[in-house]
């Protein structure tokens, strides 16, 4: 993609995230069927998303006595430029890559670490308990996942001695990262969940603070959050895909569609793991992922440095 | 517009519950209605659904949630789950249909009206909900200075009305900020009607205390309407079958496994288990034996619930909990079943399901082994019929008269037991302990429990109307007098 | 510099983007009253502003962080060296990790990781 041409670039990235986020929507009402035991309407699920965005268009935005507007705004706008960053780096087909640095996965560590920031604002700028209590709880969480989401990538660009995505997702030409790494793409989607505070690690949007982060945001806010929270999703899915899966490589279909097939697997994962495990206690977490997935991640790293000489 | 109208009036109606007295089953009946969401928060919802007949304390919460309903909205009122109708004259009931006066009156159940009304809202054929309390700001909105966030004194003053949090000290060492909270009778997480005062610092409480009950009803108020266990307390003049009573305690602890599995973020399987309660029967035991056994086994909430809460014996003695046993007493280790007594239950070979830990995941264990156990009870026990008049093993405790409900010791256990707990950890032991702030009700006086004195009423001593049936019923009318000495 | 310039330009429009769905829909219905703006508390009114010295317990959890966020600065260059350097450059890293493998068995064991009790 040209820098004096950038609208290729972002209407792809764009068509990506809006796409992923609708499948991992309608993924997430089917597997809520499913796992409650109702019948599967598969026209309901597939309207489902625009029916759900139309009325959030519908119902008026709220605000607080005394919030801080601005940060407000900023909030989702922050995590869904960093998602497009994140997928930006991918290639999403052979030669197609918005933005592939030669340090793509630094640029998605630093991506990633602004979501934090962007989901702490949102829970500090309403002025609102609840919202607050979620911000900072998801702070801690954020802090603890980290580690091992930056070790595993590190531990994936050590057999292409390179840090860029494109070099390693043509490094897993004879074989995939997830077979050659068997830790990596386990630890990779525990932190991918806790970047995107979903499921089992969704500790700011949780159900035992009415919501959290999102208790004052209605009606295009509402729809605003949850189409970055999606994104960011999204984002872990894609880069799960290419660094793990093989990104665009596979026999016989095109490379995008490949790329599409992946993380449609990875979202389905990540979404049917949100329906079925419940949600973790903070301090618990904190100890596991600093006493137990730091250590594996390390282990990743060494095990795949002394494979790769 | 009319596009976005057309496709909005077919999403997921998002609604909000207040409950009422007597509205709970109503309200959670509500997850399990299709096209509906319940969501957390009142800015999420459309309409607001208040669930059976609201007393004078819930009114203002009532009026305050339905004004943080975002626009287009509209009220649903199902009075009827209260044994209340709009022409009772009871004194809450006028005050609601005077302070918002668009408020559809329908049947507890009726989906297909909520449906219609949401239709009609979201297409402009029905105006969006007036406010019901008046424009006015709270408190002083102009401060010191330029900017009007000044204050006066040492701390800050009174930045745009409201005052900032004051200090507290810690155990921690460090002197920081305590928000000072009432969480109030409509939050989603707890039962409805707990009202806390907490302290909040960081995320941890610190100072527990609970709030008057709401649902409490004054002289001259209609009574506390059927509760839940009403099938258990008319079994005080009345002949039932064991069969009858193992199956509605089944039910009872299946609702609450619904209702905690959701607060632990598991909706859809809690959505599953909801079902399986509504349409429950003997025949479901194999279904029932399987899922305590998987919910014994899950890893995912064993970790959340183990360690949490622990109430040991001390404690549970310290508020009489010890006296009469119930779930949660059991889960600590005190085996005290009123059925190992009952001779109605001697040929059944029934014994107490003990666990010995005493936390939040002992007492998901014991309640869902208590499902199985109480259908295996029912299969064996055939036809056999339970005189009246005996002291009943109820779902949370036993229910003896002249003997206080067992929420209100329950109740009593929250202070010390909440207190230094992380917010998370707070709510998933709220939840361990099944409350039913109705319940506690019927003994007036929750606030000073245990210190009480003998010589007060232990409750209104007026029947409450039949209930409406609410999908499946207990069988049986279930009239909730209790003998007054 | 070009593919950061694209990079740019995707962060710019995806901010744009969500911030346009966010003011665009037009607001239906009357202006917000006061009671409405109330912070939601279950159906209470809140009593302090909710901007506090809110105490983050967790403060010597993100010290450890810090010192963890240096380590990776370390580390990425190193991954595309690594080939090149061979074993030596697995062992440096070793000694390297080990020494902040045992910062963590200590802030562990210091109670670091466990505030709330």
């Amino acid at each position: 993609m040209n820098w004096s041409a950038p609208l290729p670039g972002v209407v792809l990235v764009g068509t990506v995230l809006v796409a992923g986020a609708y499948v991992a929507s309608v993924l997430d009402a089917g597997a809520a069927r499913l796992v409650a035991g109702r019948p599967l309407r598969v026209g309901e699920l597939v309207a489902g998303p625009w029916r759900e965005a139309a009325l959030l268009a519908r119902i008026r935005r709220s605000t607080t006595e005394r919030p801080d507007a601005q940060t407000w705004a900023l909030a989702p706008a922050l995590l869904a430029a960093m998602a497009g960053v994140a997928v930006a780096t991918v290639p999403l087909a052979p030669g197609v890559a918005v933005a592939d640095v030669d340090d793509g996965i630094v640029l998605f560590g630093a991506a990633m670490a602004v979501v934090m920031v962007g989901a702490f604002l949102h829970g500090w700028s309403s002025n609102s308990v609840f919202p607050l209590v979620g911000g900072y709880r998801f702070v801690a969480l954020a802090l603890s996942y980290e580690m091992p989401l930056a070790l595993v990538l590190i531990a994936a660009a050590l057999p292409a001695q390179s840090l860029s995505v494109g070099a390693i997702v043509e490094s897993q030409q004879g074989l995939w990262n997830v077979v050659r790494q068997p830790l990596g793409l386990p630890l990779f989607l525990v932190a991918g969940m806790g970047l995107a505070f979903w499921g089992p690690l969704g500790m700011s949007d949780g159900a035992d603070l009415a919501g959290g982060t999102g208790v004052e945001a209605s009606g295009p806010d509402r729809l605003a959050w949850a189409l970055a929270r999606h994104f960011v999703l999204v984002a872990v899915a894609v880069m799960g895909a290419a660094v793990f899966l093989g990104g665009w490589q596979g026999p016989g279909l095109p490379g995008a569609l490949w790329m599409a097939i992946k993380t449609l697997v990875l979202l389905a994962v990540v979404v049917g793991v949100g329906h079925r495990v419940a949600r973790i206690r903070l301090e618990r977490f904190v100890v596991v992922a600093w006493a137990v997935l730091i250590p594996l991640a390390l282990v990743d790293v060494f095990a795949s440095g002394a494979l790769a000489l | 517009m009319g596009l976005l109208s057309a496709a909005a009036g077919r999403a997921e109606v998002p609604v909000f519950p207040v409950v009422g007295v007597g509205g709970r089953q109503a309200a959670e009946a509500l997850w399990l209605m299709p096209g509906i969401r319940v969501v957390d928060s009142p800015r999420a919802a459309v309409l607001l659904v208040v669930v059976g007949r609201l007393t004078r304390a819930l009114l203002h919460p009532t009026m305050l949630v339905h004004d943080q309903l975002p626009g287009p909205r509209a009220t649903l009122w199902w009075p009827g789950a209260g044994g209340a109708t709009p022409d009772d004259g009871a004194q809450g009931t006028e005050d609601l249909l005077a302070a918002l006066p668009d408020v559809v009156t329908t049947v507890p159940g009726d989906t297909a009206g909520l449906l219609a009304v949401f239709a009609d809202l979201l297409s402009g054929r029905r105006p969006s909900g007036r406010p019901a309390l008046v424009d006015v700001e709270y408190p002083r909105w102009r401060g010191v200075g330029p900017h009007g966030h000044g204050g006066e004194g040492m701390m800050g003053g009174v930045p745009f009305g409201r005052p900032l949090a004051e200090m507290a000290d810690d155990p921690d060492g460090l002197m920081l900020d305590q928000l000072p909270l009432r969480v109030g009778p409509f939050f989603p997480a707890w039962p409805p009607g707990l009202i806390l005062d907490v302290g909040l610092q960081g995320d941890v409480l610190r100072g527990v205390a609970v709030g008057d009950n709401p649902y409490r009803s004054w002289p001259g108020d209609e009574p506390v309407g059927p509760l839940d266990t009403a099938l258990f307390l008319a079994t005080r003049t009345m002949a039932t079958t064991v069969a009858a009573l193992e199956v509605a305690r089944a039910r009872h602890h299946l609702r609450w496994l619904s209702r905690t599995l959701r607060g632990h973020g598991l909706a859809a399987r809690a959505q599953r288990v909801g079902a399986l309660a509504q349409s429950l029967s003997v025949d479901d035991r194999p279904v029932v034996e399987a899922l305590a056994r998987r919910l014994g086994r899950d890893a995912g909430l064993a970790a959340a619930t183990s360690g949490v809460g622990i109430v040991d014996r001390a404690a549970l003695e310290r508020v009489g909990i010890d006296r009469y046993g119930g779930p949660v007493a059991r889960a600590a280790g005190l085996g005290i079943d009123a059925r190992t007594h009952d001779p109605a239950y001697a040929d059944l070979g029934f014994a107490p399901v003990i666990h010995h830990e005493g936390d939040a995941r002992a007492r998901l264990r014991q309640r869902a082994a208590e499902a199985a156990q109480a259908l295996s009870l029912a299969e064996r026990a055939g036809e056999i019929v339970r005189p009246p008049g005996r002291p009943v093993e109820g779902p949370r405790g036993v229910l003896a008269p002249r003997e206080p409900l067992p929420s209100s010791a329950l109740l009593a256990l929250l202070p010390d037991l909440l207190d230094g707990l992380e917010w998370g950890d707070a709510v998933t032991t709220v939840a361990s302990l099944d409350l039913d702030l109705e319940e506690a009700a019927l003994d007036q006086s929750v606030a000073t429990w245990p210190a009480r004195t003998s010589g007060g009423p232990t409750g209104a001593s007026t029947t409450g109307a039949a209930p409406t049936s609410t999908g499946p019923a207990p069988t049986g009318p279930a009239p909730t007098s209790r003998v007054t000495p | 510099m070009a593919p950061f310039g694209a990079a740019v330009v995707v962060v710019l429009a995806g901010g744009i983007a969500v911030l346009a769905a966010r003011w665009l829909p037009p607001a239906v219905g009357p202006e917000a009253t006061a009671p409405e703006r109330i912070p939601f508390l279950g159906g209470g009114v809140p009593e302090v502003h909710a901007w506090s010295r809110f105490h983050i317990r967790y403060y010597a959890m993100a010290l450890l962080f810090l010192a963890f966020d240096m380590e990776m600065v370390f580390m990425y260059p190193w991954a595309v060296v690594f080939a090149a350097e061979g074993a030596v450059a697995l062992v440096e890293m070793l000694m390297f990790i080990t020494i902040l493998l045992l910062g963590i068995l200590y802030a562990w064991r210091e109670g670091a990781l466990s505030w709330a009790s």
